[in-house]
């Protein structure tokens, strides 16, 4: 048998052992290849994939991959922790460091081509799948499977280098350990306890701080916030497992009544020294969940928000104006030309809008005329609106508003005309975008809109009205490039310190695609981020119990030698590892949790939708894929410590 | 009445290669008995231990402890009888290296979720009779051999087991400590009618037992009886095993011809 025959059939042989490393090796290639096959993609032109650049996908590849290279380095330090007993014998026998290293070299060189071979293979074989995905989310015409060496070459160069260079540095830099100690086993547990009390109380204090301000974050104070609060965020969790819990732990020990009863000894004292011991990889596994949660939910709100985008954003084109606006005329007729241009069906209305004072609340309102509003809801296909004399009906700003203002009833009287008017309705749906109408509007009657002579109290310092001009077009989506000019304006002037232009234009074919090509860039990042996140996550624990899996065996063996039945072992194990799976989790999922309230809040100021139903449904979907986890990895762990 | 009785016990290994580990086997064991079960290696002195402690379950025959048989139990109730009425004593002592002294101590009382007062109460007894007190709060791997196998005994005994079985105390301990454990294990016996069972091959540690029981490849070869005085006794057993072991007396060699 040669050498090389010694380490191909270690390999081979052990493959349950190996197993565990392979896996991840092999998903990470597996993404890998998948991504490298959409970034060479003949049909992406000008570096641009439907609306997302290129380059981004090249910076979350360039992430990934830094991130592989960690995970491979650590899972190779865990496994050859875990065989350290095994080396012991093979040293003792008289075998040299260096032959030693030239196998690990070869074991590990054999392991990564068998994961990189099955793992562009797979990565193959799904890749049309994964177009076919990314075609439906880029709303791309096609993305056909393509045959071409790049993505095989750079899968192959990167990850081969990465085995090399891992193999090489982990053995190398690895303590020296003495034989005798090699052949005890893995090095096991620290049993000494170190924290601070200090310490202990800051990862709390600055976890709360955190939260704190996460809670009262609002649109100004947004960006000096979010550089300062996960700053806070990240040493607190990082002082919250290396001292907060262990001290909380050992206050809870020095309670005899607490901590000897109903069995609860052996799990607790465990406790201290797995959270010791796996303090670091604890903090890592919970930034880099919170990281995964934080992609997940933002993706979920954005599939949310373009998708309520329609109906929040009813009109493809408005176009506001102040009524002795010079401009209007030649908008207007450059705007209409240039759907015709393009051959877009579209219904134009123009609203003449009045503003006055309510005797109700002594504030300006909105009051729009009957017969404008029917002709718009026409348009829609919308149920029309009949006002008699003295009637009027609000107009709602959000979807929310409609359920506020059908429980008012307001007796007013437009206080300019004298005019009495009775409001006790609102229309059911939203007919403009919120940021076009106040928050004040109402709709009258066409008699009473003719007496509505004398203009607003506080003309001429503020206008007294302003027209509207509303296009409905039911292909919105394709009026991207209408009136570009004028939008071009806009946005220059809202840049400016004050708004002096006397029109506003809103295009929301432009913004929506703006908002797709956002969410489409999140949706293909954040995927590739979040999941090989959580899959890393959860083999950073995996790799962990495996590696002490000889010792706890032992541990049982003596329990079960001792009486313990088949009951109180499973329960035993589950005590033993729910909190290693659920610390970290529970702590990122209240991370992101904090984070996500902020989110809310900004964006009900700014888009006036709401998250939560989306990230309650994406969180339990986390919590349950863990779930699963957590059950598949206690079968196994009972099975191996049982027999 | 015996506490423990074992009948024609017999138990085969079966697999590739079919064992006979242990062959009708049958002896009884009184109350306050101690007893030392001796022979070489492979003779199957682990394997009766293993059956003793129900951890095994034999091929054919009878283990009877005060009228219960644990062959017909089911695994949880045998994991009580376990927990209730075995002590365990180990070679390498098998304490917890996550607990410390004193809770290793009191773990087979925490199992069994007896109320806290009961376990410090009995913890303080045994620490004084066992002198355990001087490292109640370190952890095993902070103390020596003899102090560890110690807290292993005061661990045997916390809940009061009918039988304490004992897998080569003293192996793993320099001969101080091994005397140190043996002066204790006798005087448990003698003081508290405790009843036990060790396995060794140290026929020093032998001399300390009431009785010794030889078996010789799972069979039944002699056993003796203490006397007055321990010398005599230790060279007795000196003589059975020069006639057990390596003195092949009257015996043909292992080659054995046609």
């Amino acid at each position: 048998m040669t050498f090389h025959q010694f380490a191909y059939r270690n390999v081979v042989r052990n493959i349950r052992i190996y197993a565990a490393f392979f896996m991840a090796s092999f998903f990470s290639v597996f993404v890998f290849f998948i991504y490298s096959m959409l970034m060479f993609h003949p049909k992406i032109d000008n570096g641009f994939l439907g609306n997302v650049p290129i380059v981004w996908m090249v910076v979350a590849e360039i992430i990934l991959v830094l991130f592989t290279w960690f995970f491979i380095f650590y899972s190779m330090k865990a496994f050859l922790e875990a065989r350290s007993k095994e080396f012991g014998i093979l040293l003792h026998l008289g075998m040299e460091r260096k032959q030693l290293s030239k196998l690990v070299f070869i074991e590990t060189i054999i392991i990564g081509l068998m994961s990189i071979v099955l793992g562009v293979i797979f990565g193959y074989s799904f890749s049309k799948f994964f177009f076919m995905i990314v075609r439906e989310i880029l709303m791309l015409e096609e993305l056909p499977l393509y045959l071409s060496w790049e993505p095989f070459l750079l899968t192959f160069a990167v990850y081969l280098s990465a085995f090399v260079f891992i193999s090489m540095v982990s053995v190398q830099f690895a303590p020296q350990r003495k034989i005798i100690d090699l052949m005890k086993g893995p090095k096991g547990v620290k049993y000494t306890v170190t924290y601070t009390k200090k310490r202990a109380y800051l990862g709390v204090i600055f976890i709360l701080l955190g939260y704190c301000l996460a809670i009262v974050t609002t649109r100004t104070t947004l960006f000096s916030f979010t550089l300062f609060i996960p700053i806070l965020i990240t040493f607190g969790t990082f002082y919250f497992f290396s001292d907060s819990t262990q001290y909380f732990v050992e206050s809870l020990k020095k309670r005899r009544s607490v901590y000897w009863k109903n069995s609860r000894m052996l799990p607790l004292a465990e406790q201290t020294f797995i959270l010791k011991n796996n303090g670091k990889m604890f903090f890592v596994v919970t930034m880099v969940s919170t990281l995964a949660f934080l992609s997940v939910g933002l993706l979920s709100t954005l599939s949310s928000y373009t998708s309520q985008y329609d109906k929040l954003n009813p009109l493809g084109l408005v176009y506001k104006g102040h009524i002795d606006n010079p401009y209007e005329g030649t908008h207007i007729s450059s705007l209409v030309s240039q759907l015709e241009d393009k051959g877009l069906s579209y219904h134009l209305t123009r609203f003449t809008v009045i503003k006055q004072t309510s005797s109700y609340t002594k504030y300006e309102v909105e009051v729009f005329r009957e017969s404008d509003i029917n002709s718009l809801l026409f348009s829609y296909g919308y149920p029309m609106v009949r006002l008699s004399e003295g009637e009027g009906m609000f107009i709602p700003y959000t979807e929310e508003s409609v359920k506020k203002l059908k429980k008012k009833a307001v007796h007013t009287v437009l206080v300019e005309n004298n005019i009495p008017i009775k409001i006790d309705q609102v229309y059911p749906k939203l007919i403009f975008p919120s940021s076009i109408v106040s928050l004040n509007s109402i709709i009258i009657s066409d008699e009473d809109f003719a007496k509505l002579i004398k203009p607003y109290s506080g003309y001429p310092k503020v206008e007294p009205g302003y027209h509207l001009f509303t296009f409905d077009i039911p292909q919105w989506i394709d009026t991207t490039d209408i009136g570009l000019s004028i939008q071009h304006n806009v946005s220059a002037e809202y840049l400016k310190e004050k708004y002096l232009l006397p029109y506003y234009f809103e295009n929301a074919g432009l913004n929506y695609s703006y908002i797709l090509s956002t969410y489409s860039l999140f949706t293909l990042v954040g995927l590739l981020v979040a999941a090989v996140f959580l899959l890393a996550a959860g083999s950073f624990i995996y790799f962990k119990l495996h590696t002490n899996l000889e010792g706890e065996r032992r541990k049982f063996d003596v329990l079960k030698r001792m009486g313990i039945s088949d009951n109180e072992l499973k329960k035993l194990v589950t005590k033993h590892l729910f909190p290693q799976f659920f610390l970290p989790w529970g702590v990122a999922l209240s991370h992101s949790l904090f984070a996500f309230i902020a989110i809310q809040k900004i964006l009900k100021h700014v888009a006036n939708i709401s998250i939560v139903k989306e990230l309650i449904f994406a969180f339990l979907f986390l919590v349950l894929i863990q779930v699963i986890y957590f059950y598949l990895i206690r079968w196994r762990y009972i099975s191996h410590v049982r027999d | 009445m015996p506490i423990l009785q074992v009948k024609d016990v017999t138990k085969v290994y079966e697999g590739k290669v079919t064992n006979r580990a242990i062959n009708q086997l049958s002896f009884d064991l009184a109350k306050g008995e101690f007893l030392a079960v001796m022979g070489p290696s492979g003779s199957g002195k682990t394997t009766l231990l293993n059956l003793i402690s129900t951890i095994d379950k034999p091929t054919s025959g009878d283990i009877v402890f005060n009228y219960i048989k644990p062959q017909n139990l089911n695994k949880t109730e045998l994991a009580f009888f376990r927990r209730r009425e075995l002590g365990f004593i180990f070679q390498d002592f098998n304490l917890l290296p996550m607990l410390t002294v004193e809770e290793n101590i009191v773990l087979p009382l925490t199992l069994d979720q007896q109320p806290v007062d009961v376990m410090e109460e009995r913890l303080n007894t045994l620490a004084e009779r066992l002198d355990l007190k001087p490292f109640m709060n370190k952890r095993p791997n902070e103390i020596s051999g003899g102090q560890a196998q110690r807290v292993a005994i005061a661990r045997a005994l916390i809940h009061r087991p009918s039988i304490i079985l004992a897998d080569e105390p003293t192996g793993n301990l320099d001969s101080n400590n091994s005397r140190e454990v043996l002066e204790l294990l006798s005087k448990i016996n003698k003081e508290r009618q405790t009843t036990i069972v060790m396995v060794t091959h140290d026929p020093i540690a032998a001399s300390f037992c009431d009785r010794v029981l030889f078996i010789k490849d799972g069979e039944f070869f002699n056993e003796i009886y203490r006397d007055d005085r321990r010398q005599t006794f230790f060279q007795r057993i000196l003589n059975v095993l020069s006639l057990l072991g390596g003195g092949q007396v009257g015996d043909l060699s292992s080659i054995r011809l046609p």
